[in-house]
């Protein structure tokens, strides 16, 4: 039998069609969402396919939804789960799943050399590489002897206008709101954010647009993240990268998390993603791609990432930064205005 | 009395036969557009709640300025393309395809794309950047203009394909009498205006519903507040809806005035089917106009040209090109071209019913006009809701969902397309062919599809090009691993490589050139008969 030209082409369509169609083998495949960017976790998810030969399907956030885009996909999808693993840029947002009973605990081998206060011990969540809120300021703008050294700086009418820090209700600046809010109480929390707006601090979409903002010199200093400030120091910016309240109640560390899916469709899958991603060779990766701090002993650093035992940690406890996050999101909303 | 009842379905088949051909085509617009839409109105009591978030002010304030900037965005693009159309469409001016050809292309890409070469252009670290260009950029001016020239292209080519398909002797009457710009301005501007509302309408509508290019130079607007609705730490898709509630007014509007001016015209003057004649000869404004036309195009194709400048094949990290690629491209091409199949089959028969003053086909095309003002984030809510079940997970967790949701976006695109091609063709044809016996279904495909397929060709063309450069609709819930091209650069924008994102967007460039170009060549060749 011979195929003409068109047959064949219809023979390649059919073809193709059913392998996008899903019509592969599912038993070699694991589906993962992750709101930690994509420049950071694709190549362990690709690492991870090179090690085990499973697949992985991944979907990633936005820049401007970040933390919460591929949550809320998770919550919309909660009657027919279609993901296995969640990897969370922060620690509180799988408290938000684990609250709707959409976790499966699992105790990961690989969790072993963690800090058992960045884990859960019944195996709902485990965190590892580490971010930190930092303040990243803009050496050309800012003499030596004028360097912020408290996120209460962003309020002190000497930087009038001329500071940023991302919109509160997106990212980790949601977490660092509601953790002030458990550490100071609505009161003092509620009055910071108010002066914030006094003083004209400009509320940019995301972390990364705070770091273009202080890069390009259009604010002086910004809030963000310790990955956003490495970009910019990889970038070549004159920067000064502070770790804020040193002197006072410290900085915000954040673990980013992974968690295991009830009713994940490829169970088996997810729980070996989720020890390849908390072993000590994925917190090296990512400590020299990300400078994310590893939270355990003895993994090697880069110069410019510290470890979380060279700063002073804000006291946090995750769970309670996480009710404090969904109680508080209603007055956030009228203050953000939207 | 089996071969009574045999006759009798028969005849009652043949009696509703073009009912029936017309119902099996909306059977696409009702399953991919329509249900989501209803599935949304569950999220009403929600959206009760949500209409608080009118009483900040803010929401108005950010409703107001979207209007704004997209009057301003389409002024802008008037101002360009209106001149250009006229001098591509019948000005003596050299080169005037090339121009036309180059000023056009960038319509095609996903505005952001351009944005980003413009950022790669202007932006502080960029090849003419500054501080002071930088700071402009990232305005609403900056956005203003980006999607003004972005889509100046709409009404330089509306304009073009109007003044090429007016009757030729009232042009040559006028030019015995008036100069060059007299009967450009007094003879072929009035006649095209519909096509001009048309530009008007498509322009403020893009603009509009833009969210790319605004999240990128971090203006605010509107349709970016609903965008985030759905993306707070408390999911509130209800809060989006009521948010988009308020625009309901607008595209009611808009869809009025589209439907007066616009929808029933004669194709002459909103079509393709133009009639050739001699340029129009500028005289001593030969030259500084085809300076300024050619300035204007070379303008429209900087961003891009600096993609192409920026764009690396090489990046840090163990990452290679060709793995940040992956399977993005196949991923868009997959979808595009399944969808616009689709769309181009059903645009077929729904344009042909709104040609033909079919009230079930004017429904239907209301409904795709409301698919495609719906705020892609919030269509996207529901097509999670309806797609997202254990019997239809053959859809939604593969390529197929993003098939749906680009033919819920864009049927719009292809009914209107075929519907003005139809509306031209002499009725006629189609009653004589009835007279003789031929059914609904013959008359549809041994009478208006020959004489109409380029239009469908067309159809099927536009659809791809708009499946391709789609990021709103898809980024919502694009398949795991099966992200199109556009969202992969989206979410790779942020933190990425800057050559390797650059590299990606030029790859984009290149798909669409190539598509354009065989799309092109393929309908010429299937019409030539």
């Amino acid at each position: 039998m011979t195929l003409d030209r068109r047959q064949l082409v219809l023979l390649a369509l059919l073809t193709l069609g059913a392998e996008s169609a899903g019509c592969r083998s599912k038993s070699g495949e694991v589906v993962a969402y992750s709101s930690v960017d994509q420049v950071f976790s694709e190549p362990e998810f690709r690492a991870f396919e090179a090690r085990s030969g499973i697949r992985v399907r991944g979907v990633f956030d936005t820049e401007e939804t970040k933390s919460t885009g591929v949550l809320n996909r998770l919550i919309a999808e909660a009657d027919h789960p279609q993901a296995d693993v969640f990897w969370s840029g922060d620690p509180v947002r799988p408290f938000l799943l684990i609250k709707r009973g959409m976790v499966e605990p699992y105790v990961s081998p690989s969790a072993a050399g963690l800090p058992a206060g960045l884990r859960a011990a019944d195996g709902t969540w485990t965190g590892f590489a580490a971010r930190a809120r930092v303040l990243l300021v803009n050496k050309s703008k800012v003499s030596p002897a004028e360097m912020p050294a408290s996120i209460r700086d962003l309020t002190n009418p000497k930087w009038r206008a001329q500071a940023s820090m991302a919109n509160p209700l997106f990212g980790t600046t949601t977490m660092h709101v509601a953790a002030l809010f458990s550490a100071w109480g609505d009161d003092n929390a509620r009055k910071f954010l108010n002066d914030l707006k006094a003083n004209g601090v400009r509320v940019a979409s995301s972390n990364g647009e705070v770091k273009r903002l202080v890069v390009a010199g259009e604010v002086a200093f910004g809030l963000t993240d310790t990955d956003d400030a490495n970009e910019a120091i990889k970038e070549g910016a004159a920067v000064e990268v502070i770790y804020p309240d040193q002197q006072g109640m410290g900085s915000l560390v954040m673990p980013t998390t992974v968690v295991l899916l009830r009713g994940a469709p490829h169970a088996e899958n997810g729980r070996k993603l989720v020890d390849f991603l908390l072993s000590a060779e994925t917190e090296r990766r990512m400590a020299e791609a990300a400078a994310h701090m590893p939270l355990r002993d003895g993994v090697p650093t880069p110069k410019t990432v510290k470890r979380v035992g060279e700063i002073r940690a804000m006291a946090v406890d995750y769970a309670r930064v996480a009710s404090e996050m969904e109680r508080i999101q209603p007055w956030l909303k009228q203050w953000a205005g939207l | 009395m089996v071969e009574a009842m045999g006759r009798a379905l028969s005849t009652s088949v043949r009696r509703h036969e073009s009912l029936l051909i017309l119902a099996g085509a909306a059977i696409l617009l009702l399953a991919t557009a329509v249900l989501p839409l209803v599935r949304l109105v569950t999220e009403i009591p929600d959206a009760i709640d949500g209409f608080a978030l009118f009483r900040s002010g803010r929401a108005w304030r950010l409703l107001g300025r979207s209007i704004l900037l997209s009057g301003a965005t389409t002024m802008l693009a008037l101002c360009i393309g209106v001149p250009l159309g006229l001098i591509v469409g019948r000005m003596d001016v050299p080169g005037r395809r090339a121009l036309w050809l180059i000023h056009a292309f960038p319509m095609f890409l996903p505005p952001f794309l351009i944005a980003l070469g413009w950022f790669h252009l202007l932006g502080q670290n960029g090849f003419l950047g500054s501080e002071e260009s930088a700071s402009v950029l990232f305005s609403a001016a900056g956005l203003v203009t980006i999607l003004g020239l972005t889509f100046a292209p709409v009404v330089t080519s509306l304009v073009a394909l109007g003044v090429r398909g007016i009757d030729v002797s009232l042009e040559e009457a006028a030019r015995l009498v008036a100069g060059p710009g007299h009967v450009a301005f007094r003879i072929l501007l009035p006649a095209v205006w519909p096509a001009l509302a048309l530009a008007t309408t498509v322009v403020f509508t893009l603009t509009f519903s833009e969210l790319g290019v605004p999240m990128f130079l971090r203006v605010e607007v509107f349709p970016a507040a609903v965008f985030a609705r759905l993306g707070g730490v408390d999911y509130a898709p209800g809060e989006a809806l009521a948010l988009v509630l308020a625009l309901l007014p607008m595209a009611v509007l808009l869809f009025l005035l589209e439907r007066k001016f616009v929808s029933r015209r004669s194709f002459e003057v909103v079509g393709v089917r133009g009639t050739a004649t001699t340029p129009l000869s500028l005289g001593r404004w030969r030259t500084p106009l085809a300076a300024a036309a050619w300035a204007v195009a070379l303008a429209s194709a900087a961003p891009i040209v600096v993609l192409f400048l920026r764009a690396g094949i090489s990046s840090n990290g163990p990452f290679a090109f060709v793995d940040w690629v992956a399977g993005a491209p196949f991923n868009s091409l997959l979808a595009a071209v399944t969808a616009a199949t689709l769309l181009a089959l059903s645009g077929f028969v729904i344009g042909h019913g709104v040609a033909r003053g079919s009230r079930f086909a004017a429904v239907l095309d209301a409904l795709a006009v409301l698919a495609f003002v719906t705020p892609a984030a919030v269509l996207g809510v529901g097509l999670i809701g309806v797609w997202n079940r254990p019997q239809t997970g053959f859809v939604y967790g593969t390529a197929a969902i993003l098939v749906v949701g680009y033919c819920a976006r864009y049927a719009l695109v292809a009914i209107r397309v075929v519907a003005s091609a139809v509306s031209q063709m002499p009725v006629d044809l189609e009653r004589a062919a009835a007279a003789s016996g031929a059914g609904s279904g013959r008359r549809l495909l041994r009478i208006v599809l020959p004489l109409n397929a380029r239009s469908v060709g067309f159809a099927w063309l536009l659809g791809m090009i708009f499946c391709l450069r789609d990021l709103e609709t898809a980024v919502l819930f694009y398949p795991p691993g099966g992200e199109p091209l556009t969202v992969r650069i989206f979410t790779l924008e942020a933190n990425g490589p800057e050559p390797v994102v650059a590299g990606l967007g030029v790859l984009h460039v290149g798909i669409t050139a190539v598509v354009l170009v065989l799309g092109s060549a393929f309908i010429a060749r299937c019409t030539r008969w």
